[in-house]
């Protein structure tokens, strides 16, 4: 193929993804419609997502108020937010209640797009950008989990990193040392302390949330220049505008959704759930409690890691990413059949792992 | 501080006994061989790590120290809140604890904290030392009326479930929900009103919209 | 004297002008009482003025209605101060949209010649008063602050002193002069409502907006066409009206229902002073630990030797954690010889803090994942996701006067020149490396 040809092509791939004569309002937003079928509810996960999402920035900035980024401070803001400021716990428990939601939805958003055969041409962009999204949602959960710097905070935070720095023992020559220089950038110092906890911060509150707007304004603007996918084989016989129609169901589900989020972040503590011995503030010369877990997102590798060798792991996930990205390559010819199959059999995987992960992992081991 | 050494030592012996799991948690045991070396001196020291036993079978959450006492690792050292560290005042303090053996007197003890306080004060030594053959007892014993952190679960209660009953923000998670549903419950219906009003405005609007749309 | 005239004769004149006019005006032109529609005329400034308008001025009178009509109720309400506050805050939002909708429309009247046929100088003249009153209403809201709340012990009273015949200004006599302008606008809107389209308040409101569906045909198929169209956009006229009240309330009602919770987020807690020193002091003991930290940092980077324990308060069973060259956790036992034996704490798994309590095999548990490393060898059990055992570390034991008594390097040689009497008060040291010193 001659240099020539290549530029042409790869300029005929984006004027595909971004048609000029669509860029405009009416196609964009008065002309998209909405099909409506049985899957039809998989088109509210996205929205659903965003929307735990503005809940995060929001709450978030609210968290900016009165949390301090050091290593002395940073768990007795945590607490002082809780126990003193007006509305604190409520914001914080927001806060971490919608943040397993965002994922949830993400994840959940991500399937169904994968069921419907929503990533075929000429949406591949849209799927690259969710997927990229979608990782850029773990990190912030990664991220954040460190700020409030307690036992938990801080030990499941070294596990994390270290198991990056493994990586590194299955990479041959040169690549070697690469996991290892990540994982001190990330870390900035000896071991996990205050320059880790700068690093992260920053990213959780800057970088990351600028990169996923980014990435989601990409997202967006390609998913209203192509419409909804058909997302059924039969095509839908009826359907709906989505100015104002879909917008406005949109909506009423989010008022929905608030009410439930707002009520159970007003009654259910989230740190709840964990033992306190792990709610108590990071303690650098104690023996790591027992029980450090990552958060219920993470169990889906967590478990497997704690079982199985550490190079199996690392294999199926490369393979994974590497299929997520190439989705719309790999499974272009596939039917909607298939796809439906596979997806459940991954949401079936997702959902005992996350569950009944523990009690998989006990019997294994004795 | 010579006293707390033998402690230590005391401690040591006895740990050889006990299952692996506790002994990361060793407030219980410490605080009952300190006990036993001061007042059971007929009786050789034991320890009993029945309490923290119990609660973790009961409740499937790994707890420490920290349930009852000021320091996570027990009164044994020399840090905040163990007894290496006491000033004379408090240790006085410490010692008036020790002999509260009847209900009803008035604890401060330095190396407890407010709940281990209560306990002593509302059960006495006496009784705390009996059943430590029947964990379970020391709940009822507790009775339901001092819930010392407000979250609504008594302190009895959060024992039995091994959450920590200094903090409102840390109890079971289902009893919470119930405990501050009830709390909140003005503004959880103001938010169901919002909600009915603005789905049925939205309603409304999507209806307006489509009857345009007809036209 | 002008105040009798303004408060106590001009109300009952209004209110007697009112009942007959209106009376006679329905028994004469029955027709005539609800407002003379222009939407035919013009539509597109209608829906953005009447709208926010009629949405704004429908709560607000609500409102007032309440408060006028159940003191006592309106009273616990204002009494809750963020309630008070919200009721403030919408009041005053909602007067902002009035007057909005009132401009819109003014300029539509004013501006569009169609409609201007159908206009009376007696329109004009309501409008303006309109815009007088509302305006008057949010400047109320913005200098006489709280109005909400001191109404009931001021204007509700004169209300009702008036309703019972035995006018009482007392209450209402040192009000400023912009809450007095509001309350005679108030009184003069009640006069002219039978003379003019205001008259249409008494046929509006609840009927309008959610009568059924009516229609009515003509055998005139163009003139049908046209009627099934005005049907129509009357319908949805309706469904919009809806739509705002439903989506305008629910609003009210969510920023209550939350701002109440999260809006004095914002302005930082007051403490108490036995609150306040307790933060102080976990705050300061959080710095001292950091100092701490800090401080050990600094030692390893400038001295050679870093005391570990005195030699007595090691034992076998439970160790001592301390920080080493490399800021990394360590532990330090007693030997089986009696000498110190000195361990890494980070698990060579994943890096988390070994405990420090032995088992009895001889074993300590690092609890992330269940690594057991014997302490003499280092070495994990089989099982153990660990597979490095820890490293041990070279000390060296001091007299007070700092002469090396007993020494054991990174190999496990152990020197020793005195006997174990003499050992027992020394000190167990870690020496720096050479690797550490360059
Ligand atoms: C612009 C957006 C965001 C800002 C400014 C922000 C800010 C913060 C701050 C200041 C904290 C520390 C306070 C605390 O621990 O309660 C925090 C914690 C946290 N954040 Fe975010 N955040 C943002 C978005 C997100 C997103 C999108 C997620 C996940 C999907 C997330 C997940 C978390 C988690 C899991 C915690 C720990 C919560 C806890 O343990 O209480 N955040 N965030
Ligand atoms: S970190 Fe020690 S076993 Fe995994």
């Amino acid at each position: 193929m001659s240099l020539n040809s290549v530029i042409n092509s790869t300029f005929q791939f984006v004027k595909d993804r971004f048609p000029v004569e669509k860029l405009n309002y009416h196609s964009m937003v008065e002309k998209k419609e909405v099909p409506v079928h049985k899957m039809s509810w998989g088109y509210y996960t996205g929205g659903l997502t965003m929307f735990f999402f503005m809940i995060q920035v929001v709450t978030g900035l609210f968290l900016l108020f009165y949390y301090q980024p050091t290593v002395s401070e940073a768990n007795v803001s945590v607490e002082y937010i809780n126990k003193y400021v007006a509305g604190g716990s409520l914001i914080r428990n927001m806060h971490a209640w919608s943040s397993s939601c965002m994922i949830f939805c993400a994840v959940l958003h991500l399937l169904t797009a994968f069921a419907m055969k929503s990533f075929v041409k000429p949406r591949e962009i849209t799927w690259i950008a969710g997927v990229l999204l979608l990782f850029i949602t773990f990190t912030f959960g990664f991220t954040g989990y460190l700020l409030p710097w307690n036992q938990i905070a801080v030990n499941a935070t070294k596990v994390g990193l270290q198991s990056i720095e493994y990586i590194g023992e299955y990479l041959p020559g040169q690549l070697a040392d690469v996991p290892r220089i990540i994982r001190e950038t990330f870390q900035g110092e000896a071991s996990v302390g205050q320059s880790t906890l700068g690093r992260f911060y920053a990213l959780h509150v800057v970088i990351l949330p600028l990169t996923l707007v980014s990435l989601l304004g990409l997202h967006l603007l390609s998913v209203q220049i192509h419409g909804m996918s058909q997302g059924v084989d039969k095509p839908a016989k009826k359907s709906e505008k989505f100015m104002s129609i879909f917008i406005f169901k949109d909506l009423s589900l989010w008022a929905f959704i608030f009410l439930c989020l707002f009520t159970v972040s007003m009654c259910i503590p989230f740190e709840s759930f964990l033992p306190y011995p792990l709610l108590a503030p990071y303690n650098p010369l104690g023996s790591t409690p027992a029980g450090i877990k990552p958060e219920w997102y993470f169990f889906f590798v967590y478990y497997p890691l704690e079982m199985l060798p550490f190079w199996v792991i690392l294999l199926a996930s490369m393979i994974l990413v590497g299929v997520l990205i190439l989705t719309p390559w790999i499974f272009k010819g596939a039917s909607r059949k298939t796809l439906g199959f596979l997806t459940i059999l991954a949401s079936l995987y997702l959902v005992v792992m996350t569950i009944f992960g523990e009690q998989i992992y006990e019997l294994f081991k004795h | 501080m010579s006293f707390s050494n033998t402690e230590t030592v005391e401690n040591s012996k006895d740990l050889k006994q006990i299952d692996l799991k506790l002994k990361t948690n060793l407030s219980l045991i410490a605080f009952a061989s300190s006990l036993a070396l001061s007042f059971m001196t007929a009786n050789p020291a034991q320890a009993y790590p029945e309490y923290q036993a119990f609660v973790e079978k009961n409740s499937k959450r790994s707890i420490n120290c920290a349930m009852c006492h000021i320091n996570e690792g027990g009164p044994v050292g020399n840090s905040k809140g163990q007894i290496g560290s006491l000033s004379e005042e408090e240790l006085k303090l410490l010692s008036k604890a020790r002999i509260a053996f009847e209900p009803g007197s008035d604890v401060h003890s330095p190396i407890l904290n407010e709940f281990g306080n209560k306990i002593i004060s509302a059960v006495g030594k006496k009784k705390f030392l009996e059943y430590k053959t029947s964990p379970e007892k020391l709940a009822a014993a507790l009775g339901n009326e001092s819930d010392l952190d407000t979250d609504g679960i008594p302190d009895a209660q959060e024992y039995l479930d091994g959450t920590d009953p200094l903090n409102k923000f840390h109890g079971e998670p289902v009893k919470l929900f119930w405990i501050n549903l009830n709390r909140c419950k003005t503004h959880v219906i103001l938010t169901v009103l919002a909600v009915i009003s603005i789905n049925f405005g939205l309603l409304s609007l999507v209806k307006g919209i489509s009857s345009i749309k007809k036209k | 004297m002008t105040n009798t005239l303004l408060f106590i004769v001009l109300p009952y004149l209004a209110v007697f002008a009112c009942v007959i006019g209106s009376i006679y005006r329905t028994r004469k032109e029955p027709m005539s009482y609800s407002s003379l529609s222009s939407q035919f005329l013009e539509n597109h400034g209608l829906m953005w003025g009447s709208l926010p308008w009629h949405l704004g001025i429908l709560l607000i009178l609500l409102a007032h209605i309440l408060a006028f009509v159940c003191p006592g109720f309106w009273q616990t309400l204002t009494s809750n101060q963020v309630l008070l506050l919200s009721i403030e805050a919408a009041g005053f939002g909602l007067s902002i949209l009035c007057l909005v909708g009132l401009v819109i429309l003014a300029i539509r009247r004013l501006t569009s010649p169609r409609i201007q046929a159908v206009t009376t100088p007696m329109d004009l003249f309501v409008i303006a008063l309109l815009l007088a009153q509302v305006a008057l209403g949010a400047a109320m809201a913005v200098h006489c602050k709280w109005g909400s709340a001191w109404c009931s012990g001021t204007t509700t009273p004169y209300l009702w002193s008036l309703l019972l015949f035995q006018p009482d200004l007392s209450t209402i006599e040192d009000l400023p002069l912009i809450a007095k302008s509001h309350i005679v606008c108030a009184w003069l809107f009640i006069l002219i409502i039978p003379f003019s389209r205001l008259i249409h308040l008494f046929a509006v409101p609840l009927e309008y907006l959610f009568r059924p569906p009516q229609n009515v045909v003509w055998n005139n198929s163009r003139k049908l066409k046209e009627e099934c169209s005005a049907f129509v956009a009357e319908d949805t006229r309706r469904h919009f009206l809806k739509a705002a009240l439903g989506i305008g309330f629910g609003a009210f009602l969510l920023s209550v229902g939350t701002l109440n919770k999260v809006f004095n987020f914002f302005f930082g807690p007051r403490l108490s002073k036995k609150e306040e020193t307790e933060l102080m002091e976990v705050k300061l003991a959080h710095l001292e630990s950091t100092v701490d930290q800090r401080k050990l940092e600094l030692e390893r980077q400038a001295s050679n030797y870093i005391m570990v324990a005195a030699l007595s308060e090691l034992n076998q069973s439970s160790g001592k954690y301390f920080i080493d060259y490399q800021m990394q956790p360590a532990i330090a036992f007693k030997g089986k010889d009696g000498l110190p034996l000195l361990i890494s704490a980070k698990c060579t798994h994943l890096g988390c803090t070994v405990g420090n309590k032995v088992d009895e095999q001889g074993r300590i548990l690092c609890p992330c994942h269940v690594s057991y490393f014997n302490i003499e060898t280092g070495q994990p059990n089989a099982e153990a996701p660990a597979k490095a055992p820890l490293g041990h570390l070279s000390w060296v034991i001091m007299d007070e006067r700092g002469s090396i008594l007993a020494s054991r390097n990174l190999e496990g040689k152990t020197a020793c020149s005195v006997n174990q009497q003499a050992l027992a008060n020394g000190k167990v040291y870690i020496a720096k490396s050479q690797e550490d010193k360059t």
